[in-house]
């Protein structure tokens, strides 16, 4: 391919590439900007929260204050000025039909492959859809009380279930555990609340959805996910915002409880806007998440392919506290044109006989960074513990770069720990194969990524897979020529 | 005060350390000694270093190798191994790959007993235009007592991308049924345990010059029995 046929391709494929970059043009109520101990206590009167609830944001806000912004991760992080964002901000209701949603969000969600109609929903998956700084439907709710699983947005629970809220939040992710959890826990604002209770296998997938449309602003929504004892259940999370020039900050906090026998599987498909080719604009995906295998046998997996924004740092977690329990993470990350991904996981064997077993696959393009940092600890009586690593690294082009940063604490001599790691770029050989073949360079490398990630992409729920493969499709156009 | 670092997520310039030992141009250099500080190496054009360190520390030990490839087809075969019982050692091994077309191998094996912690902290960089770089590196460990700690932390960071680059590590006990095997045809369980260590010692040894290796194999037989 000559050079002026390969700009010609890429910028197409700029222009054209995020199909999810439109605006929602809908009223919307906005606090003004900046941060304060005055805009908390305004985001908390707003939710109509009960004081403990404001305590605990007051408390975080203060911890926030004294604590300083991570430096450590391989990432060119642009300056935040946490009094530029606007911290909250929500679609009007209509005060004639204060319970229907706007028709057009409801347009929006459907264009997103998203319907919030119940009839026309996905067969088997429930979603909580949030918009900005609310969640403006979950579906399915009535069907799955029926077997006494709560599933609604974290306001609703916590003006219904605010017993079972108040004991598990911040039991995983404390307010204090780190910068960006600190401003989470100040400032969020919705997110999903899900309980499945003892002995439930829950009857379909559970979902979240966010979005973020206004400009100006922050999301910061908070997941707490309860699986009570020899539960079962499948959560998926998928995000989309629009095209813009400025970067916009995403704070997230995911905490999951894994009960004894109960076993949890989690899933994202992270498509933040990742910005332009020359790095303008972009979300800033800064995302906690962990989840705690408190009782013996339990089980937590997590999925995530990530395919979006300009910054992700991320490293979903598990505490492996209950004997015999077992996580597995299994992540797809892709980074192309200036995107710059500091993301893996986190395993800590606490309980006798833990299990956990990492698969990291990380494809770097362009002029993008991509970086896997990992940690294994092993406590002194975490006997038999057992962990496995693999993390794989695939360069497309010169100027990407691919980085592993793995930290390996074993304390334990009954333990085992392995981990490996391998870096190489697509052989000429294989694409040479597939050209001979008739198949052209772009659809090749397509081709070989998806039999790359397969061992993660196959562990996505059906729904998940599919797009997971599309998305890894489009992020690569234009990397090679 | 340590220095704090900021990593700018981007590849870092770094100067030649003046102090280094350069091999030369088409120099072969093979050396086996036990550290007794930081040691630094600048690898020329067609340079060939086979180092090997030997660490049984009476003391808490802390030693930091670096080596730099500064001409192109330059080879580096680094290995060593340690066995702790009360003093640890913390190793640290950078090696960067400034130029195209060299080849890096690295393999650090390590039994800890007793209280002794010990660090590996090993980290390849591979310079933008860099291509065609080759970079291995292994570090397993033995955890022997309840006491005993064991980090790792194998490190890459890659700037090109036409390399071949892999990492394994590895932290474990002995194996049991090898040890079943021996015990079932007569040895006793204590000589099995001697036995299996120094053959996890072994690939290391292999790389010892000739002349020095049996005394030195003698020297690990007898301290792999105190512990």
């Amino acid at each position: 391919m000559d050079s002026l046929e390969e700009k010609v391709l890429i910028q197409n494929i700029t222009e054209q590439e995020y199909k999810e970059g439109f605006v929602t043009d809908v009223e919307q109520v906005y606090i003004p900007k900046g941060l304060n101990e005055d805009i908390i206590r305004t985001i908390s009167s707003l939710k109509e929260e009960p004081q403990w609830l404001l305590d605990f944001r007051l408390d975080a806000f203060r911890k926030w204050q004294r604590m300083e912004e991570p430096q450590w991760g391989h990432l060119d992080m642009p300056k935040i000025d946490y009094q530029d964002i606007i911290y909250y901000a929500a679609p009007k209701k209509d005060a004639d039909r204060p319970k229907e949603i706007d028709p057009a969000l409801e347009e929006t969600f459907e264009k997103l492959g998203i319907p919030l109609h119940e009839r026309n929903a996905l067969a088997g998956v429930a979603v909580d859809a949030v918009f900005d700084s609310v969640s403006v439907k979950t579906t399915f709710r009535e069907t799955l009380a029926e077997k006494g699983i709560i599933f609604c947005s974290f306001s609703e629970a916590v003006k219904e279930y605010p017993e079972l809220v108040r004991k598990y939040l911040a039991s995983v992710v404390p307010a204090g555990d780190n910068y960006f959890a600190a401003l989470n826990s100040a400032v969020f604002s919705d997110g999903s609340f899900c309980y499945i209770p003892k002995g439930v296998k829950c009857p379909m997938d559970l979902s979240s959805y966010f979005r973020i449309n206004a400009s100006g602003t922050g999301q910061f929504e908070r997941t707490l996910i309860v699986a009570d004892e020899g539960s079962q259940l499948s959560y998926m999370e998928g995000c989309t915002a629009p095209m813009r020039d400025e970067n916009q900050l995403h704070a997230a906090v995911v905490e999951i409880i894994v009960e004894k026998d109960a076993d949890v599987k989690y899933s994202t498909v992270q498509n933040w806007y990742p910005g332009d080719a020359e790095g303008r604009g972009g979300i800033l995906n800064l995302v906690t998440k962990r989840g705690i295998c408190k009782g013996s046998g339990s089980h937590l997996s997590w999925t995530q392919v990530e395919t979006g924004s300009a910054i992700t740092w991320k490293y979903p977690s598990t505490i492996l506290k209950g004997d015999y329990s077992s996580s597995e993470f299994y992540s797809v990350a892709v980074t192309n044109n200036c995107q710059q991904a500091d993301t893996g996981t986190k395993m800590i064997h606490i309980g006798r006989g833990t299990k956990s077993r990492i698969v990291s696959k990380g494809i770097s393009a362009g002029r993008s960074q991509n970086s896997y940092r990992g940690l294994v600890r092993i406590n002194p009586d975490a006997e038999g513990a057992r962990n496995y690593s693999q993390c794989d690294s695939l360069l497309i082009g010169s100027h990407c770069g691919a980085h592993t940063f793995p930290l390996i604490q074993s304390h334990c001599p009954s333990a085992t720990v392995e981990h490996e790691a391998t870096t190489s770029k697509i052989s000429e050989d294989q694409l040479f194969y597939c050209n001979q073949r008739g198949i052209g360079p772009e659809d090749a490398v397509g081709l070989i990524v998806n039999g790359y990630a397969r061992e993660v992409l196959s562990r996505l729920p059906m729904e998940f897979a599919v797009e997971a493969q599309k998305l890894l499709q489009v992020s690569l156009e234009g990397s090679v020529g | 005060m340590k220095e704090k670092i900021i990593d700018k997520g981007h590849y870092q310039e770094r100067a030649v350390d003046p102090d280094a030992i350069r091999v030369v141009s088409g120099e072969h250099r093979r050396l086996c000694l036990t550290p007794t500080g930081d040691l630094s190496f600048v690898l020329e054009k067609d340079a060939e270093l086979e180092l090997c360190l030997v660490m049984m520390p009476v003391e808490p030990m802390e030693i930091k190798l670096r080596v730099d490839f500064a001409g192109e087809g330059a080879k580096a075969s680094l290995s060593g191994f340690y066995i702790c019982r009360d003093a640890g050692v913390k190793l640290s091994v950078e090696v960067l790959h400034r130029v195209g077309g060299c080849t890096s191998r690295q393999l650090f094996n390590g039994i800890v007993a007793g209280s002794a912690k010990s660090a590996f902290d090993g980290r390849i960089t591979v310079a933008p235009d860099a291509q065609g770089s080759k970079a291995f590196q292994e570090n397993h460990n033995l955890l022997l007592s309840a006491l005993a700690w064991a980090d790792t932390r194998p490190q890459l960071e890659i700037y090109a991308d036409d390399v071949e680059c892999s990492h394994g590590a590895t932290v474990g006990k002995l194996n049991e049924d090898e040890l079943f095997y021996m015990r079932s045809r007569g040895i006793p369980e204590s000589e099995a345990r001697v036995l299996q260590m120094i053959s996890f010692l072994a690939p290391v040894l292999a790389s010892v010059p000739e002349e020095q290796r049996e005394s030195l194999t003698e020297n690990v037989e007898k301290a792999v029995r105190n512990l």
